[in-house]
């Protein structure tokens, strides 16, 4: 089945564009030699072998001599001419490459899949909560979303708070847990409620990552037990969860309801801040 | 600016149009999809900023008693759930720093201790009132016969808690007999706010005073269950 394709065409890696050319390729072909000659898109007889790339000029049966030399030169030209499009992911290891599925992630030695989802978590973290200024579109915080980081931080941050507790540990790490979860839930809805273009899932991974500043400063909290300080190290992780939450939020709704989608991010922060202070 | 999905720009358009010949507020809102497609609820979050801030501006004005007319054409949930959201938060953070500078104020040797138990006596308490008590008079008021919308008594008993926002911060101050002439000062007009809107709204003749006689109390009950498990 595979070696019928391989003496004619060589595969390459498919995108619409390549396909849409190579179609108005045959077309001017087919017109430009006369009505004689229609080159069909797909032998009958034999079936296309399944694989990733539904494209398979190789199928064409070899068209008259005639217009076949330019024919085929162009058509060898048009694979040459769009480059293969970038790998998908961010690991080296997951490639689509047209030849066959993408390698099975599930029998990957463990140790790849940890390293892998790690590598995400800290790309997705320098992406969010250390954003750059200057980049293109503030809105597309995460096309890569991921829910481990934000389970993290979220179960860091209970953790924190409950050990910093002296009295009903539990009850605190409950508490915490549920505002925190719950919250995300509760937001992202808000933002779709208002009329808002937002992705769940990217929504809830993206203020599961903006909770990182409130994590650091929990820890520090934990460590150091002046009022004061706590006062001022909670104010400056506050303003920076809110600032790295802020541009995703405000560009997901239409700018009369900008400020009813931001109140509520700015109430959930300021109670896990005020958590974070009050507990002791 | 775009419509996706559509239904929800032509749908207001139309209701809009239709609001003030209704005579009646039971016919089912113009776009149910169903419970679980969110597009069906988002005809009850049609709001701007100002509003919002035009209807939490009103609802300090005890007296006015035209609040059902403001929110006729669209009365939003907006205000409802983030309002009491608020007041969640605000009911156990002060109340837990109101209850220590109580206890230094008499006592003076008091350590600060964080009691958890405020935010959940408060989510349950806010939110339960919230939601139960505009039900609770929406099927009396059917069950008499009387007009009644429930996303309209929803969203004016939501308004209606925005006082005690303010009234937390300034519960904060130690001395007992200002608390007490604070929250029941905020809880007479909050209670007006709601018994004087109710009264206009419902057209029923004498014998439904007592229902808006019971909407005063209950939000005076309210005010100061507030003052007594938060603010001892």
């Amino acid at each position: 089945m595979s070696n019928s394709h391989s003496d004619t065409i060589p595969l390459r890696p498919s995108n619409s564009q390549s396909d849409i050319d190579e179609i108005r390729s045959l077309i001017d072909d087919s017109v430009h030699s006369g009505p004689a000659v229609v080159l069909p898109a797909r032998h009958p007889a034999t079936t296309p072998p399944p694989s990733s790339s539904p494209f398979i000029s190789s199928n064409i049966p070899p068209p008259p001599p005639v217009s076949s030399s330019s024919s085929l030169q162009k058509l060898q030209s048009v694979p040459a001419a769009p480059p293969p499009p970038p790998p998908v992911g961010n690991s080296s290891s997951i490639v689509a490459n047209g030849f066959g599925p993408p390698p099975n992630t599930l029998t990957e030695p463990v140790l790849d899949t940890v390293k892998r989802d790690l590598w995400r978590i800290v790309s997705n973290l320098k992406l969010v909560v250390f954003p750059n200024p200057f980049r293109e579109d503030p809105g597309k915080a995460l096309r890569d979303w991921d829910l481990w980081g934000p389970f993290f931080f979220i179960v860091f941050l209970g953790v924190a708070l409950s050990w910093s507790a002296s009295v009903k540990k539990s009850q605190v790490f409950a508490v915490a847990f549920a505002l925190l979860a719950a919250g995300a839930v509760i937001l992202t809805l808000n933002v779709l409620l208002l009329g808002g273009h937002i992705i769940f899932f990217q929504s809830l991974s993206l203020l599961g990552y903006c909770l990182f500043p409130l994590d650091v400063g929990a820890l520090i909290c934990m460590l150091k037990d002046n009022v004061v300080a706590k006062v001022i190290i909670v104010c400056l992780a506050l303003a920076w969860s809110s600032w790295a939450a802020y541009p995703f939020m405000s560009s997901a709704v239409n700018p009369n309801r900008k400020a009813l989608a931001l109140y509520p991010v700015l109430l959930m922060y300021l109670s896990v801040g005020f958590l974070i202070i009050a507990i002791d | 600016m775009q419509n996706f999905p559509p239904n929800s720009g032509s749908g207001r358009g139309y209701q809009t149009l239709e609001a003030p010949a209704e005579s009646f507020e039971q016919q089912p809102p113009n776009n149910w999809k169903g419970v679980f497609n969110i597009s069906s609820y988002t005809q009850y979050f049609n709001v701007d900023t100002d509003v919002v801030i035009n209807r939490l501006i009103s609802s300090f004005h005890p007296t006015a008693g035209d609040f059902f007319n403001k929110i006729e054409a669209n009365p939003d949930l907006y205000g409802l759930i983030w309002i009491t959201t608020t007041l969640v938060f605000m009911l156990s953070c002060f109340g837990n720093f109101a209850t220590y500078l109580m206890q230094k104020h008499t006592d003076g040797t008091t350590t600060w201790s964080f009691d958890v138990g405020y935010v959940n006596v408060a989510a349950s308490g806010i939110y339960g009132y919230a939601i139960v008590v505009p039900m609770a008079f929406y099927f009396l008021l059917q069950y008499l016969g009387s007009n009644a919308s429930l996303i309209r008594f929803w969203c004016m008993w939501g308004y209606s808690l925005s006082i005690f926002v303010p009234t937390a911060f300034l519960l904060l101050i130690p001395v007992e007999l200002l608390r007490w002439i604070i929250i029941l000062i905020t809880g007479t007009a909050s209670s007006c706010f709601v018994a004087l809107n109710l009264r206009s709204y419902i057209e029923g003749g004498n014998d439904l005073t007592i229902i808006v006689i019971a909407a005063f109390l209950l939000q005076m009950a309210l005010s100061i269950f507030i003052k007594v498990w938060f603010f001892p």
